[in-house]
């Protein structure tokens, strides 16, 4: 790659970026879950397609986009608590291996039925602002990368001022830390579960309604950036946000390059290959403390 | 689960074999039928071996069909092998993967080991879509012939349908078999807690190993002969949606029995067939009867057929 110079390396940093912005935004999701009810949730992918396709619809209904992007995250949060309310909790005491299965059954039953809402097509939405690439250095950037990182930088400080500023973000982390504890101490674990599974899937909502004006949205688009989320939860650390934001960013920014660069056929391979050797390597995140385990 | 009595055997096995002839009507539509169900219940019992035995979580089990299926399509089509000993050379092939793959990735638990397993999967499919020139990539893989043995051909549906229910059979035997081993209740021992059965000087990680690699000669061979069968390979069917599908069928049927998914395979095999004018609804479908056999019926269609079977005999037996 002779010819690849400064351009060439800054339009694949922002593709990389695209991409990072949403494996960060489906890891952190992914750990809301996790650090409330030690449960990793398989659908959140479908999550974030939902989102998007019902954001897709609303604006082709006409609804304008400012109202559009809330209503659709709301009514996949509630879709996300009442899976959490009907399909989880029944099972809460039963193993962890039926809990994965469920999740994954939930995953399934949300793709199925995103396929007979919105069919087998793609779907694409206007993006929010006035669609004029900025050019830096010979490189095009879409405005809608800056809606996505900066979408991206609200809710990780929205996330952060919750749970170190809020009282409920405590007790919630409080049911993290120690359920019976917290418990005890009059928090309902019960609701704070609730509370972060809505939570979880309003987060992939939301990253699926900043990312659609970019991407082409279809019932299957939720599986790779959910495993690849889970990718970048995992080297982060599996309960870390800061862990998670990182590897997501890391994560998309290496797959770009390794698009670019080698070849867009082998680079899924790539990535996998990176989840097997840290998973292998660094069980616990490149950023997780060893973590000790009761008999 | 208490031995099945010897006059069922017969009972069942007669089933089986006088099947074509019956109900099938020597229809090679509904011999066809059966032909994929008995390579669904192939995978679904290998899966089991190591899911419900064993307790290891895998979202990843089409891999193993893939490199079957694509062993002895490329043997036959390109190099003019038999197509058993390109059977053979698939499970070969899977043991070997399975083996060098298991020890790592087998010391993961729970969520690690359902996404590594995942993961496996997804590098399978991108490698056959990626390896063009050997695989025919996203297009496909034609013209692969029909099953042959000794010079007989295998290639009309009735005749075939003997070929997979016998192969089915040799499976749920040596499943059997197995299970109902020292090994098999080592693997038993391994699911219930493996840092008792380490403490009882059991070497897990060899245990785990061993059963990964028997589980994915089952499967590659069930590939195998879904390669013979359809004589087209494309890599959507060996994505991460079949091994959930095989997820399905062994959470229907029953998980930790070995008839359990033998009737998981088959009853959700034959749903697809009957419901196959609402092709789309399939997913959604599956998903549904996952969520509901997790809800209302953890121990599957078995449960539910020893649970009658038992009500029946204490009737009688007073």
């Amino acid at each position: 790659m002779a010819g690849a110079d400064t351009s060439q390396f800054l339009q694949f940093l922002f593709s990389g970026l695209t991409a990072g912005s949403i494996y960060a935004l489906i890891a952190v999701s992914l750990v809301i879950v996790y650090k409330v009810s030690l449960l990793i949730c398989f659908a959140q992918g479908e999550f974030f397609v939902i989102g998007a396709l019902t954001m897709v619809t609303l604006v082709s209904k006409g609804v304008p986009m400012p109202l559009a992007f809330p209503i659709a995250v709301v009514v996949t949060a509630a879709l996300g608590a009442v899976a959490e309310r009907v399909l989880i909790r029944p099972l809460r005491n039963s193993g962890v291996g039926t809990l994965i299965v469920m999740t994954v059954a939930i995953s399934l039953t949300l793709r199925g039925s995103a396929m007979l809402i919105w069919g087998k097509e793609s779907h694409v939405l206007p993006p929010f602002s006035s669609s004029h690439p900025i050019g830096i250095l010979g490189a095009t950037l879409q405005a809608q990368v800056l809606w996505i990182v900066g979408i991206t930088c609200v809710v990780l400080a929205a996330i952060w001022l919750f749970f170190e500023k809020t009282a409920l973000g405590i007790a919630v982390r409080a049911c993290a830390e120690n359920p019976l504890g917290a418990s005890l101490m009059g928090i309902s674990t019960g609701k704070a579960t609730l509370f972060s599974w809505a939570w979880g899937s309003a987060i992939g909502a939301l990253a699926g309604c900043a990312v659609s004006p970019l991407l082409f949205m279809q019932y299957t688009s939720g599986v790779m950036p959910m495993v690849k989320g889970f990718i970048a939860m995992s080297i982060g650390g599996l309960a870390s946000i800061a862990g998670a934001v990182v590897a997501g960013y890391l994560l998309g920014i290496a797959e770009a390059y390794a698009i670019g660069l080698v070849s867009s056929q082998f680079s899924d391979s790539l990535v996998f290959t990176i989840l097997i050797l840290v998973l292998l390597l660094r069980p616990n995140g490149l950023f997780g403390g060893a973590k000790r385990r009761d008999v | 689960m208490s031995r099945i009595k010897p006059l069922w055997w017969v009972l069942i096995i007669a089933c089986v074999a006088l099947f074509p002839m019956t109900l099938g009507g020597m229809s090679p539509y509904r011999c066809g039928i059966l032909v994929l169900a008995g390579i669904y219940v192939i995978l679904a019992v290998s899966l089991d071996l190591l899911m419900g035995y064993t307790g290891q979580i895998s979202v990843g089990h089409a891999a193993f069909f893939a490199i079957g299926a694509y062993v002895s399509g490329i043997l036959t089509t390109s190099h003019g092998a038999a197509p058993l000993p390109a059977m053979i050379a698939g499970m070969v092939l899977a043991a070997a993967v399975a083996w060098i793959v298991g020890r790592p990735l087998l010391k993961l638990k729970e969520y690690y080991l359902a996404m590594a397993t995942l993961a496996l999967n997804v590098v399978v499919v991108t490698l056959i879509v990626g390896l063009q020139r050997l695989t025919g990539g996203a297009s496909g893989l034609k013209d692969i012939p029909s099953f042959s043995l000794l010079g007989i051909g295998f290639d009309n549906q009735v005749r075939y349908y003997y070929v997979v229910w016998s192969a089915v059979a040799l499976v749920v035997l040596i499943s059997l078999t197995v299970v109902r081993s020292p090994f098999g209740r080592t693997l038993l021992a391994i699911h219930s807690d493996e840092t008792a059965a380490r403490t009882f000087g059991i070497d897990c990680a060899r245990y785990k190993v061993r059963v990964y690699v028997l589980s994915a000669v089952f499967a590659s061979l069930a590939g195998s002969l879904f390669a013979h069968y359809m004589n087209f390979l494309a890599p959507d069917d060996f994505g991460v949606d079949t091994s959930i599908n095989i997820l399905v069928m062994l959470f229907l049927g029953g998980i930790g029995t070995v008839f359990g998914p033998v009737l998981g395979a088959l009853f959700m095999k034959i749903l697809h067939e009957v419901t196959y004018g609402f092709q789309d609804y399939e997913m959604f479908i599956n998903g549904a009867v996952l969520i509901l056999v997790l809800l209302f019926m953890p121990k599957g269609l078995y449960g539910v057929v020893s649970a009658i079977g038992r009500r029946l005999s204490a009737r009688r037996s007073p």
